[in-house]
């Protein structure tokens, strides 16, 4: 997490458990002062902000992801372990953390705020969803909670009604001009002296080996003693920095596991002692009381009532499908009339252009090459839209891990786990935040055979091929009297790719021989109303991102291939494939042409390695050269193309479905490649996926191909 | 008995874990701790994971992992 954003000299940290309402907080915090777009991982881990505070100043605020404790589970959680143990006796840690908390969830939540207490850097516990309680009817006053937590103060707020967040604000200023450290020499609760001197050996380590401050050294020396067998690997990567040499964790280990022998002999729980005795803290603080317990339970929330139905055994089941539906069916129908939209503005936009511009080599460059490529890409953001805005309310509203919950079942038996299907699904609109969120995963085998099938979830760059080889190709007929054929085509593809993914997901599960145990600990969130900012947030850095890429990539590579195709002009005529990009089409013919390529659809094979809907502009920049024409769309332009020596034409519908085939399984997008590398610190499986992908798809299209030149739809 | 004897609605006290429960204490620090009391909500289709309420929240469970807790059901 080092390497990246760097932050100024004083910060703040924000922290909490998972659905807290933590990015919701953020984002009020910081208002539209992000320095950073908060798109998931592309290149960034960390989310910083800028708080504008009372006194006209600013102070960046890094966000973590949500955690439960400071032993992690999952890499997320590992990642914000070692972020937070990493501030200990650094100059690089926060002068102040925020730990929110929901208000409707206290003692849970307060567990993981009792090992933040323990670092000796103030905390300001943020009591959040207020709303969500009748009448302010907390079990404790705020001012007690202080006083019984000694944090740095205790605000409530509701990021839901935006209330309390400038106290809050207040409050952070407050704290950082008058720093309040505690120093605290002990933990706050009461540990029997058999614990107390069966830890101590840990305790001395932490506090003079690696000079942690006596709180946080007894509450580390607590944490690792708690676990059955010895330190693990994650917690050898969090203490592994420069304050830990080889020799050190091998007294480390030593002591750890001489002080577990003896905290055996003495027959305690080890798994339970951490959290028995901060828990006990708590409930004291709270109030906490078995009735009061037995009560809790009792009361059955909303999100009981609901889960009724939407987890019913046989009803949950059907109802996931229906929605699977419904996005499916507004990403490919609702949307055609938004898109019609886009593409006649490009339209008017282009000849507008073309007008005012003097005839030249440069103004061909620009309608032909740039508004051409790039319009081609812009017309899919209504698509994008859409799935993008489904898939945050099935996130926002807590449905998504519903659907972890009910099938995790069968996804086990694919070899995957049920927080597989986030993922998946993200990897519809893309595959790289996908493989951001497999992170949630607790287990490493499944995780990664996660993010080596997700690829092949047909994202929302694949949407432009796929919708001009429909358009050119398919008739737009009724097939049973009911289904659109070009909108069956369209699914056949999303299934094709989903569907190998999943038999593969088995393969390979079977294939890869990790250890490790697999767990599934979920909190059901409640049901919630998905914030109409957060979503729209999220749906617009998604477009931009979108615009942006294919801005970026279609123009740069646009340019260089309506050069490639334009030169060298040879005395006066206009022959493209003597031209250098058809020399280069023509050399890699003979590899494509079992698949029913040409050296057109070689060019943009190559080019869409940059990223897949490169391959459309490609195709529009190579037949706008070619033909000084402009007012032909692209869907016709490949129908009519005729290939010179048979006068028929180049192209057929099985060209069509050739090329959409091998657009399902080609690997194709780089940065994918990128990530997957980082994720797993190894080039291993990123050249595994490109290797296996790159095969699929020629064994794929060469099969589609010859088999239907050989039953004669050739 | 453990949790997944438990029936719809069934409240119960966890009275302690089986000794091959899994070498990390998450459970325990999700507040499944000896002593603490849950009530059971359902079973996921397909046989999958347990659902259940504890403090004031609810998780859900493999039936692998929720079968490492003894509880002892509460009249």
């Amino acid at each position: 997490m080092k390497s990246s954003q760097s932050l100024s000299k004083e910060w703040i940290a924000l922290t909490g458990n998972p659905n807290t309402g933590k990015t919701a907080i953020f984002n009020l915090l910081t208002g539209l002062n992000q320095k950073v777009s908060n798109y998931p991982g592309i290149t960034v881990e960390r989310k910083v902000g800028e708080i504008h505070l009372p006194n006209k100043k600013n102070i960046q605020i890094l966000d973590l992801p949500g955690s439960y404790s400071l032993t992690p589970k999952s890499y997320d959680e590992q990642l914000v372990s070692e972020e937070i143990l990493s501030w200990v006796n650094s100059d690089e840690k926060p002068s102040l953390i925020l730990s929110i908390v929901d208000v409707s969830n206290l003692t849970r939540n307060l567990y993981f705020t009792s090992q933040l207490l323990d670092l000796g850097i103030p905390v300001i516990v943020v009591l959040n969803m207020m709303d969500q309680i009748q009448g302010n009817n907390l079990p404790i006053s705020p001012d007690q909670l202080k006083k019984n937590l000694s944090a740095a103060a205790v605000i409530p707020i509701s990021a839901l009604k935006k209330k309390g967040i400038d106290k809050l604000k207040d409050n952070i200023l407050y704290q950082l001009e008058n720093p309040n450290i505690s120093e605290q020499e002990d933990l706050p609760f009461e540990m029997t002296g058999i614990h107390r001197s069966a830890i101590r050996p840990l305790f001395l380590f932490f506090k003079d080996k690696m000079d942690f401050p006596p709180r946080l050294a007894w509450g580390q020396a607590l944490r690792v003693s708690c676990r059955k067998g010895g330190l693990n690997i994650s917690e050898l990567d969090i203490y592994n920095d420069k304050t830990l040499d080889k020799e050190k964790w091998k007294e480390l280990t030593e002591i750890h596991y001489q002080v577990q022998q003896n905290l055996k002999d003495k027959s305690v729980d080890l798994l339970a002692l951490e959290p028995q005795l901060r828990y006990r803290w708590i409930a004291g603080i709270v109030n906490k009381t078995e009735e009061t317990e037995v009560a809790e339970l009792r009361y059955e929330t909303r999100s009981e009532r609901v889960d009724r139905v939407i987890t019913h055994k046989v009803a949950g089941p059907f109802i996931f499908i229906g929605i699977l539906y419904l996005i499916f069916q507004s990403v490919f129908s609702w949307s055609v009339l938004p898109m019609d939209w886009v593409n006649s503005i490009v339209e008017q936009f282009g000849n507008w252009v073309r007008l005012i511009l003097p005839p030249h080599l440069i103004r061909d460059l620009i309608v032909e090459g740039v508004i051409g490529g790039v319009g081609a890409v812009l017309v899919f953001i209504p698509q994008i839209i859409f799935l993008v805005f489904f898939l945050v309310i099935l996130e926002d509203s807590g449905y998504m891990a519903r659907t972890a919950f009910m099938l995790d079942r069968i996804m086990i038996k694919l070899g995957l786990h049920g927080k597989s299907i986030l993922p998946l699904m993200t990897g519809y609109a893309c595959a790289i935040p996908g493989i951001m969120a497999t992170r949630t995963i607790d287990s490493w085998k499944e995780r990664l055979v996660t993010m080596l099938i997700l690829p092949l979830m047909s994202c929302s760059a694949r949407l432009p091929v796929y919708a001009l080889m429909i358009g050119a190709f398919v008739p737009s007929a009724k097939v049973f009297g009911i289904f659109d054929a070009q909108g069956m085509m369209l699914v056949v593809m999303y299934f094709l790719g989903t569907v190998t993914a999943l038999f593969l997901a088995v393969l390979f599960s079977r294939w890869i021989k990790i250890e490790g145990n697999s767990t599934f600990i979920m909190e059901m969130p409640p049901y919630r109303v998905p914030l109409f900012r957060s979503v729209f947030r999220q749906v617009y850095l998604r477009v931009k991102q979108f615009v942006n890429d294919a801005g970026k990539i279609i123009l740069v590579v646009s340019v260089i291939l309506w050069a490639l195709a334009s030169f060298p002009k040879t005395d006066g005529t206009q022959d493209i494939k003597s031209s250098y990009a058809g020399k280069i089409g023509k050399t890699i013919e003979p590899v494509i042409r079992p698949l029913g390529f040409d050296w057109k659809i070689g060019i943009s094979l190559l080019t869409s390695f940059a990223a897949r809907e490169v391959m459309v502009s490609t195709l529009a920049t190579i037949y706008n050269v070619e033909a000084d024409d402009d007012l032909i769309k692209l869907t016709d332009r490949l129908k009519k193309d005729i290939n010179l020596e048979t006068k028929e034409p180049t192209y057929s519908l099985l060209t069509g479905i050739s090329i959409m085939v091998f657009f399902v399984f080609a690997a194709q997008c780089m940065a994918t490649f990128a990530v997957v590398r980082r994720e797993t610190n190894t080039w291993k499986w990123p050249f595994f996926m490109i290797f296996y992908m790159t095969g699929l798809a020629y064994i794929m299209s060469f099969i589609v191909y010859q088999g239907g030149i050989y039953f004669g739809m050739g | 008995m453990n949790i997944n004897h438990l029936h719809s609605g069934e409240f119960a006290v966890i009275t302690g874990f089986t000794e091959d429960i899994n070498t990390d204490s998450r459970l325990l620090e999700m507040g499944l701790l000896p002593g603490s009391v849950i009530r059971m909500i359902k079973q996921a289709p397909f046989g999958g994971p347990i659902e259940l309420k504890i403090k004031d929240y609810y998780l859900s469970l493999r039936v692998e992992d929720s079968a490492k807790i003894i509880v002892k059901k509460k009249t």
